[in-house]
């Protein structure tokens, strides 16, 4: 999951119950890569249903805003790929705002090593404007491990952030752990849990008051191999997080060149 | 009529078997020998010899001495100087040592079984009886652990054919066909009088198992590497051939799971037979498809000289090492590969163009269907709803036409084999053809091909996938003759 900057803001904020969290792709990335001569296009929908209220700062609230984020991944070989973020923000009065990008190369431990677990390792890299994120530049590192076994499926990823630019650089790493466990219901309906937390800097845990939890009841489709869906409401029981979340992701793979 | 039920008597006239199973006890084939006559004499003396015993019969025929002796053991085999790996194989090598065999001439093989754990071998394409034949499901004995087993029988029909294990791998990938137990097994016709300048046998294998995602969903099995006659592109010998040379190839898919296509560029494939079979016309084509366990032997003209390679046209096979060269005399450079060449494979092409279909006395619908068990997993198999070893027998009565109508309703494509008969094509996708005999047909996914048997062989006859992670998930029933 890519939330731009969050558990930074709450530490930094002088007042705890202030807190910024913007949603713009919310995710347990599996250790897949897309495949070579692939594109994948995503639609990410987040739509905030209760969070945010007040301004942080000059952030803008992200209650009842409705973020749009166009992901692009292309498949470089059958161990790395790329993916291009497009992050948007729609908000009553606000229209549709252009929020920032990000590059995020990713590779992943080649099928063929037969490894008994699923490993990647991505990063990604951007710019989000001030008006939706105090920090405008920042970096993420995400290690990926995932398994599927039988009918059921578990990725954790324990991704650390780091600020470049903006009033949350000088505390360094945040850690913000994502875990999914899903069950195939059918061959088509896989149901599961997602929870996403930023638990503040490596150096220096928030409190739980302070951090963010979140968790997902989630539903996946697996109607063909070209799309996806993912569906999810989100609940967050902590002070410092958005208490409901509804997001949807729509992908569709499309496969290019001549297959040899 | 090929019914050898009774297999075992004196002079086993009628491709009968000689079959035991010996344990561990006996450390070599001298003390094998001298123990299998002392056991089988002190249970004449005793007066509790059956007719049917193979032992009895094996001291009547006074202990022939085998013709062939298979070694199953662990081997470390170097399938390129960068790839080694470990597997199980027969006499250290991969392939096995070429079985030529004569049609109707009896055979004797000796099998030792070095393992930790029961082995058996399967004659594959050879009509025999079920105790010779090599699989469990029809009471073949295993071979024990440490063991050893004689085998015998006589050898039809002509062709190539092959054996290999017939053990159940379920989800150990270092099991079963993965490894690489298994060989050509080249009959003769009795006056084949050969013609052509060389005969090369081709043997296709994958190696490196792993699961992986498949497009429909479910766990499918695939490879890090391929060989062509245990070895990967560039690391076998070239086969040596001069222009105007007319090349016989005797050419096994002996994968695990996956069916393969073959090219040589700049030549054709004049098929002569598939599974062994001839076929009714003789046609020339570009291209070779042979799903797991399928055989082709066609002839090659090599009248376009150059350096070639004679293998996979997917690049992504090729590759992995699924290639061998062809060199011509006095030729060398960088060899020509196959590519941009159109996959395209029906077995109509080598069929009668008179076509004559007879009347069936029976028809036997085979439904092929798969229940999902989870992304993380094998799907179970199905035929007729019903999944080995919960399945009841097909009948099948001796001496009739029986039409049995694969109806492929699952996402995969199937190359199915039944056991000590073969069976001629009558339809594929719901267009007649005849002449085309075979003992494993690959039917496509989503599509139906008709094929009558006729009854000839009693015993119990085992049909099956032969892809291995289908029949070790369900896929195979038993024909019993009533």
């Amino acid at each position: 999951m890519k939330r731009i900057s969050l558990g930074l803001v709450v530490l930094a904020a002088s007042i705890p119950c202030v807190r910024a969290q913007n949603n713009y792709e919310i995710q347990v990335y599996g250790a897949d890569t897309v495949a070579p001569r692939t594109t994948m296009v995503e639609l990410h929908s987040n739509f905030t249903a209760d969070g945010q209220k007040n301004f942080v700062g000059t952030q803008y609230p992200d209650n009842h805003a409705e973020h749009e984020t166009i992901e692009i991944t292309q498949g470089i070989n059958d161990w790395s790929e790329v993916g291009f973020y497009i992050f948007t923000s729609e908000r009553s009065g606000q229209g549709v705002q252009w929020v920032g990008d990000h590059l995020r190369p990713r590779v992943r431990i080649p099928e063929k090593w037969r490894w008994p677990v699923g490993v990647s390792l991505s990063t990604e890299v951007g710019y989000q404007r001030a008006r939706y994120a105090p920090d405008t530049w920042d970096w993420e590192i995400r290690p990926i491990v995932d398994k599927t076994s039988g009918r059921w499926y578990w990725a954790v990823n324990p991704a650390l952030e780091r600020a470049w630019h903006g009033p949350d650089v000088k505390l360094g790493i945040d850690f913000s752990p994502s875990v999914k466990v899903s069950y195939d219901f059918t061959k088509k309906i896989t149901g599961g849990v997602e929870y996403y937390a930023d638990y503040g800097s490596i150096t220096n845990i928030a409190s739980l008051h302070d951090q963010q939890q979140q968790i997902f009841p989630a539903i996946d489709l697996n109607v063909s191999p070209d799309w996806e869906f993912n569906f999810g409401v989100g609940i967050g029981p902590t002070a410092a997080t958005d208490h409901w979340i509804i997001k949807c992701i729509i992908g569709r793979r499309f496969q290019w060149g001549k297959k040899r | 009529m090929l019914d050898n039920e009774c297999m075992v008597g004196a002079g086993d006239s009628n491709g009968g078997a000689l079959l035991r199973n010996f344990t561990g006890m006996f450390t070599s084939r001298r003390k094998f020998l001298r123990r299998a006559s002392f056991f089988g004499a002190s249970v004449a003396l005793s007066g509790a010899v059956q007719s049917c015993s193979p032992l009895f019969a094996l001291n009547q025929a006074g202990a022939p001495a085998p013709d062939y002796r298979i070694e199953i053991a662990e081997i470390e085999w170097e399938l390129s100087p960068k790839k080694k790996i470990r597997t199980v194989a027969y006499d250290g090598q991969i392939p096995g040592q070429l079985l030529n065999l004569t049609e109707g001439k009896p055979v004797t093989i000796e099998i030792v079984n070095h393992l930790d754990r029961e082995e058996i071998v399967h004659w594959h394409g050879q009509w025999i009886a079920v105790a010779a034949d090599g699989a469990m499901e029809e009471g073949s004995p295993m071979i024990a652990a440490g063991g050893s087993t004689l085998v015998h029988f006589t050898p039809r029909p002509a062709g190539l054919h092959w054996y290999h294990t017939h053990a159940m791998a379920g989800h150990d990938l270092k099991l079963g066909l993965f490894t690489g137990q298994s060989g050509a097994l080249h009959v003769a016709a009795a006056n084949d009088p050969g013609s052509y300048d060389q005969q090369q046998f081709i043997i296709m294998h994958d190696w490196e198992p792993y699961y992986s995602a498949s497009g429909d969903g479910s766990l499918m099995v695939m490879y890090v590497c391929g060989s062509i006659n245990g070895r990967m592109l560039g690391h076998n010998a070239p086969i040596q051939v001069r222009e105007g040379q007319s090349v016989l190839f005797h050419i096994l898919n002996a994968s695990a799971t996956e069916p393969h296509w073959l090219s040589l560029p700049g030549h054709r494939f004049k098929v002569l037979a598939l599974d062994g079979a001839p076929v009714a016309t003789e046609a020339s084509v570009e291209t070779l498809r042979l799903g797991p366990a399928e055989r082709v032997t066609a002839l090659v003209t090599m009248d376009t000289p150059g350096v070639f390679v004679l293998g996979e046209p997917r690049d992504e096979f090729r590759n992995a090492g699924m290639g061998t060269l062809v060199e011509y005399a006095g030729r060398s450079g960088k060899p020509t590969e196959p590519r941009d060449v159109e996959l395209r494979w029906d077995y109509r092409a080598f069929a009668d163009p008179n076509t004559v279909v007879h009347k069936p006395d029976v028809t036997i619908p085979l439904v092929f269907t798969s229940r999902f068990k989870g992304h993380g997993a094998l799907d179970q198999w199905m035929i007729n709803g019903k999944s080995w070893p919960n399945s009841e027998p097909i009948k099948l009565t001796s001496g009739l036409r029986h039409r049995l109508v694969f109806d492929n309703r699952s996402t995969d494509d199937h190359p199915v084999h039944l056991h000590r008969h073969n069976f001629e094509l009558v339809s594929v996708r719901g267009a007649a053809l005849s002449g085309v005999h075979k003992d494993v047909v690959i039917v496509d996914a989503g599509t139906t091909v008709e094929a009558d048997l006729v009854a000839n062989n009693r015993g119990d006859t085992l049909f099956h996938c032969h892809q291995q992670d289908h029949m070790d998930s369900g896929f195979m029933a038993l024909f019993r003759y009533s």
